[in-house]
Parts: structure tokens; C-alpha cells; sequence
């Protein structure tokens, strides 16, 4: 690890600290991952391989934060892993942030909205062809590099995780705003709809510069969507009342979706409402997102 | 994992039979052939599938282990990397792998219920650091495909759901050999049910063509699976300690 200056801690991951470290050698900053390793139980721990795998396989795209290696070494004796990835500046939470905080809070640009959004559908769209679910897609997640207007998906290590734990293991809840209602209501047998799901509400997010359900508990965060889209009905979504965590909830009526983001044109709000579809397999896959006429203003031949 | 395989580490790692068929020079040095290297390969894939029923693992697990431990030898010498070692802590690390892990205690415990030897016994911090040899061997490329979802896909397919079992079993055997390493998984399923359709009487030839595969492929695959059986012999203790008993020599 001598080959790596460290600079500054720039995060938690689900599992370990982030540094932002400078390679010697080449100069490169490189985003420094170290992941717990409890060799004295039972090794590496299964979320950093599947992280590691899924990395090698899926790295191979622009839309995904790059893994550059991995490096092996001991400390007093304790071996220790880092992931080395590529560095962003920042991420989309703190991004939405520069736009809603300081002496001039300002809309998004509706260009930057829309690019950003493709590049995230890409790297779905990506994942899903592999057979991937990253389930913990949030603002915090998506890298931002500010000056070329790249983002890209990262902190893949929840991606084959069976079930999405609550709490992470510094016992940091882990946020619920993005957290589609089949996982709210207790489905086992989710698939790329929940991503789905969750680039709806980060699409919203960069419209609104907050979030669309801040929910802070799970039956807050039902009622959050529920009261935006209406309670789900056995029509809308077949087998909704049979999930193991339904109940009888008040009956919302749905209200306008163009309401909460006023600031977003029509083909944003009917792209938005395709991925909010309370039916998993109705909601608008990742790959026909791509297509959506919201994308026909974006210059497509630079991704 | 499933899909895209074409897209995969897995696909850009198949390699060539003459470059899996390497005996690494620390072992020749030892005297090793190649005869005994495919031997000891095939004994710790039986290894590796005796443990797997003490711990209870899927089918899938086992085949990602052999698969790592197939691996680890394209790369490098039984004289460093020892076979009754690295067979249990690649299932250790395939049990991680595919979300189904086996506490490296019990691993250790099933390894003494096994096995008498002292040569094989090791305890549970040879396994985690053996892991982490494994690993950097792989380059952390984790992720294989195996021959047993497009097997049930094109069984469907082909309408001849009825040799499943004995198509399963054959692609079961594949792991004795190196197919894994050097034949798209795809490929190797087709073979297998090529063999069960010719040993079942069925007349395949009109689907295979539809498929569009490259049939001399399929062949020289179904040929090697067929040399297999028609060569196999036990395998006994002697002749396999005979081997581990080279590779703890100075080299000649």
C-alpha cells in the first residue's frame, strides 16, 4: 500500500471507510476502499467477494465506478483488503446539495437532469443485462464528476444480497426514501423493478432538489408514497393485499404527479410516472427508458 | 450469476487445451507428468464434492469450486499451492461466492471426519490464508458460468426433458476434466445432451442444426467426455500419494 498516498477519509461504505489516495507513482487520485477483514472468523467477508466479482464483471462500463484493482496487505499482522477505484469529486446527494444550499439556490439545468438520468438508465440497463441488482440505488451511490458531467453507479455491495438489511453494520439506518413499496410491503421475490423504483426517486430528487418520499420508518415511508400516488389497489396490482406486510391502509386518492415536480417538462413527468408504477411489472424497464421521447432532446452519439 | 455470458470474465478467460495441459516447471522438476497432474486434478474434484455432501451445498457451489481450483492450476504448481489444501478453501471461497457459506470450522471438522492422513489435516487460519492465495491466483475474478442453466434451457427446448437426469449427470462428470477452462458452458450442455441423446436412441440431428452451433465443436467435446469414461480407472490412495509424494521432494 505504499504505492497509494492517502489523502482524506471522503466516506462510510456499507461495510468500510473510503480515503481519497493519490498513486504515487502516476499521480492518479484513486478512491481507496478498505473492507473489514475478520480473518480470525471466517475470512473475507461475502459482501466484499460478491462486491469484487460483480466490479470485475460489471467495471467494464462507463456508467459504473471503475474497479482499478485490489490490493492484498497486512497491518501488525492483520491482513487487510482495499478495493482501488477510480476517484469523483463528488456524489449526486451533495451535487443536488450546491443547487438547494448557499446564496443562490438554483434549479438543476434541465440539460444536466436529463444526462445524468440517461447515464444512470445505462448503467441499470447495464447491470440488469447481467442479471444484477445493486437494490441500494440513492443519491449517495451515484459518483459525479462536476466538470465533465459524468455520473456513474457505485457501491455495488448490496448487489446479490438476498434481503436489504435496515441497518449497515456502524448501525447507520440505511435510508428507505428510495426503497420500492414491494420491499416496503415485504415481497421476497423482487426483481429489476426495485431499481427501477429507485431511479424514479432520484429522478424526481434532481428536479425537486429534495427528496420525493422522505420516509423515516417503513410504514412512514408507505404512507408517503401511498398518500403522492394513492393507496395501490388489487387492480392496479395484482396480489398486493396477499404481501406479508400488507394492511388495511387509509384510501388515498392518487394526485397529480406534474404537481411535485413543477419544474420538469411533460415527457419528464410521463417517463417519471412510467417508473413509479406501483405493479412491478408494469414499471418501465431500464432499457426502454433509454428510449423514452424525454431522451429525443439529448445529443445520444457522446454516451 | 446468470445471463450474459458472452459479456463476461468467464467468456474472456477460456482458454486453450494446450495452455491448460501446462505441468508448471516447480512441479516437472518433481518429476510430475501431465497424467498425474490431470489426476490429482480429477482426485481433488472428488475431494472437493465428498466435502460439499458433509456440508450440504448445491450442485452450483460445487462446480464453482472445482472450477476456482481448475483455475488456480492453469496458473500455477501443486508444489506451491498444495491440492489438499486448495481444493477445501476453494470450496470455502465458492460457498462465499455463490451466497451459501460453510463456516470454515465445519469445513475443518468434515476435513478430519474425512480424512486420517496428517497431510490433509489443516486448521481453519490455512484455509482463510489459502483463500487469500486463491484469490489473488484468480486476480478476484469470481464469477463462472456452468452448463447446468442452458442444459435445462435447451433440454426444453430439444422437448427431450426426459434424458434430464442422465444429461445432468454427464455435465455432473465434466468437472473431472478441464472443459470448464476451455469451452463456453453453452457448448459443453450440448454436448452432453448430444451424448444422452445417442445413448437414449434419439434422433437429434434437425434441432442441433437449427441451432446454428458449430457441430465440430460439440463433437470433439462429446469425443473428450467419451475418452474419459472409456480411459477411467479407479483412482486409488497410492497411485494419488504416490504424486503428493513427489511434490514434497527437492526438485530433480
Amino acid at each position: 500500500m505504499e504505492k497509494y498516498e492517502k489523502l482524506e477519509k471522503v466516506g462510510e461504505g456499507t461495510y468500510g471507510k473510503v480515503y481519497k489516495a493519490k498513486d504515487k507513482s502516476t499521480g492518479q487520485l484513486v478512491a481507496l476502499k478498505k473492507t473489514r477483514l475478520e480473518m480470525d472468523e471466517e475470512g473475507i467477508p461475502p459482501t466484499a467477494l460478491r462486491e469484487i466479482s460483480l466490479l470485475q464483471m460489471l467495471s467494464q462500463t462507463l456508467y459504473i465506478v471503475r474497479l482499478l484493482c485490489v490490493e492484498h496487505t497486512d497491518k501488525n499482522g492483520k491482513p487487510l483488503l482495499y478495493l482501488v477505484f477510480e476517484y469523483l469529486d463528488t456524489d449526486l446527494k451533495k451535487y443536488i446539495d450546491t443547487y438547494r444550499k448557499g446564496a443562490n439556490p438554483h434549479p438543476m439545468p434541465p440539460s444536466v437532469i436529463q444526462s445524468f438520468l440517461y447515464q444512470l438508465c445505462k448503467g441499470v440497463a447495464y447491470c440488469h443485462s447481467h442479471s444484477v441488482l445493486h437494490r441500494d440505488l440513492k443519491p449517495q451511490n451515484l459518483l459525479v464528476d462536476k466538470e465533465k458531467g459524468i455520473l456513474k453507479i457505485a457501491d455495488l455491495g448490496l448487489g446479490r444480497a438476498f434481503t436489504v438489511p435496515l441497518k449497515s453494520y456502524t448501525h447507520e439506518i440505511v435510508t428507505l426514501w428510495y426503497r420500492a413499496p414491494e420491499v416496503l410491503l415485504g415481497s421476497t421475490h423482487y426483481s429489476t423493478g426495485v431499481d427501477m423504483w429507485s431511479v424514479g426517486c432520484i429522478f424526481a430528487e434532481m428536479a425537486r432538489r429534495q427528496a420525493l418520499f422522505p420516509g423515516d420508518s417503513e410504514l412512514q415511508q408507505l404512507l408517503h408514497i401511498f398518500r403522492l400516488l394513492g393507496t395501490p389497489t388489487e387492480e392496479q396490482w395484482p396480489g398486493v393485499s396477499a404481501l406479508r406486510d400488507w394492511h388495511e391502509y387509509p384510501h388515498w386518492k392518487p394526485q397529480n404527479l406534474a404537481r411535485v415536480v413543477p419544474s420538469l417538462e411533460p415527457e419528464g413527468v410521463d417517463l417519471l410516472s412510467k417508473m413509479l408504477q406501483y405493479a412491478p411489472a408494469d414499471r418501465i424497464s431500464a432499457k426502454e427508458a433509454l428510449d423514452h421521447p424525454y431522451f429525443d432532446s439529448l445529443d445520444k452519439s457522446q454516451f | 450469476m446468470a445471463a450474459n455470458f458472452w459479456a463476461s470474465t468467464h467468456y474472456k478467460q477460456l482458454q486453450e487445451q494446450e495452455e491448460v495441459d501446462v505441468v508448471h516447471s516447480p512441479d516437472k522438476e518433481r518429476g510430475v507428468t501431465l497424467d498425474e497432474f490431470k489426476l490429482i486434478k480429477m482426485h481433488m474434484a472428488t475431494y472437493i464434492w465428498k466435502l460439499a455432501q458433509f456440508v450440504k451445498v448445491r450442485q452450483r457451489v460445487i462446480a464453482t469450486a472445482v472450477t476456482y481450483m481448475r483455475r488456480v492450476y492453469a496458473r500455477k504448481s501443486m508444489t506451491e499451492y498444495d491440492p489438499r489444501l486448495v481444493a477445501p478453501a476453494c470450496l470455502y471461497l465458492a460457498s462465499k461466492a455463490e451466497e451459501s457459506t460453510v463456516q470454515a470450522r465445519l469445513l475443518v471438522f468434515y476435513i478430519k471426519k474425512q480424512y486420517t492422513d496428517e497431510k490433509y489435516r489443516f486448521e481453519i487460519k490455512d484455509i482463510l490464508e489459502m483463500e487469500m492465495k486463491i484469490l489473488e491466483a484468480l486476480d478476484y475474478y469470481l464469477v463462472v458460468y456452468h452448463p447446468y442453466r442452458p442444459l435445462s434451457q435447451l433440454l426444453q427446448d430439444a422437448g427431450m426433458t426426459d434424458v434430464t437426469q442422465l444429461s445432468w449427470g454427464l455435465v455432473n462428470d465434466t468437472y473431472k476434466m478441464d472443459l470448464i477452462l476451455i469451452y463456453p458452458p453453452y457448448m459443453i450442455a450440448l454436448a452432453c445432451i448430444y451424448i444422452a441423446s445417442v445413448l437414449k436412441d434419439k434422433d437429434t440431428t434437425a434441432w442441433l442444426e437449427e441451432l446454428r452451433v458449430d457441430m465440430n465443436v460439440v463433437k470433439n467435446i462429446s469425443m473428450e467426455i467419451l475418452e474419459f469414461y472409456d480411459n477411467f480407472r479407479p483412482i486409488t490412495d497410492d497411485r494419488i500419494n504416490a504424486v503428493l509424494n513427489k511434490l514434497a521432494l527437492k526438485p530433480q
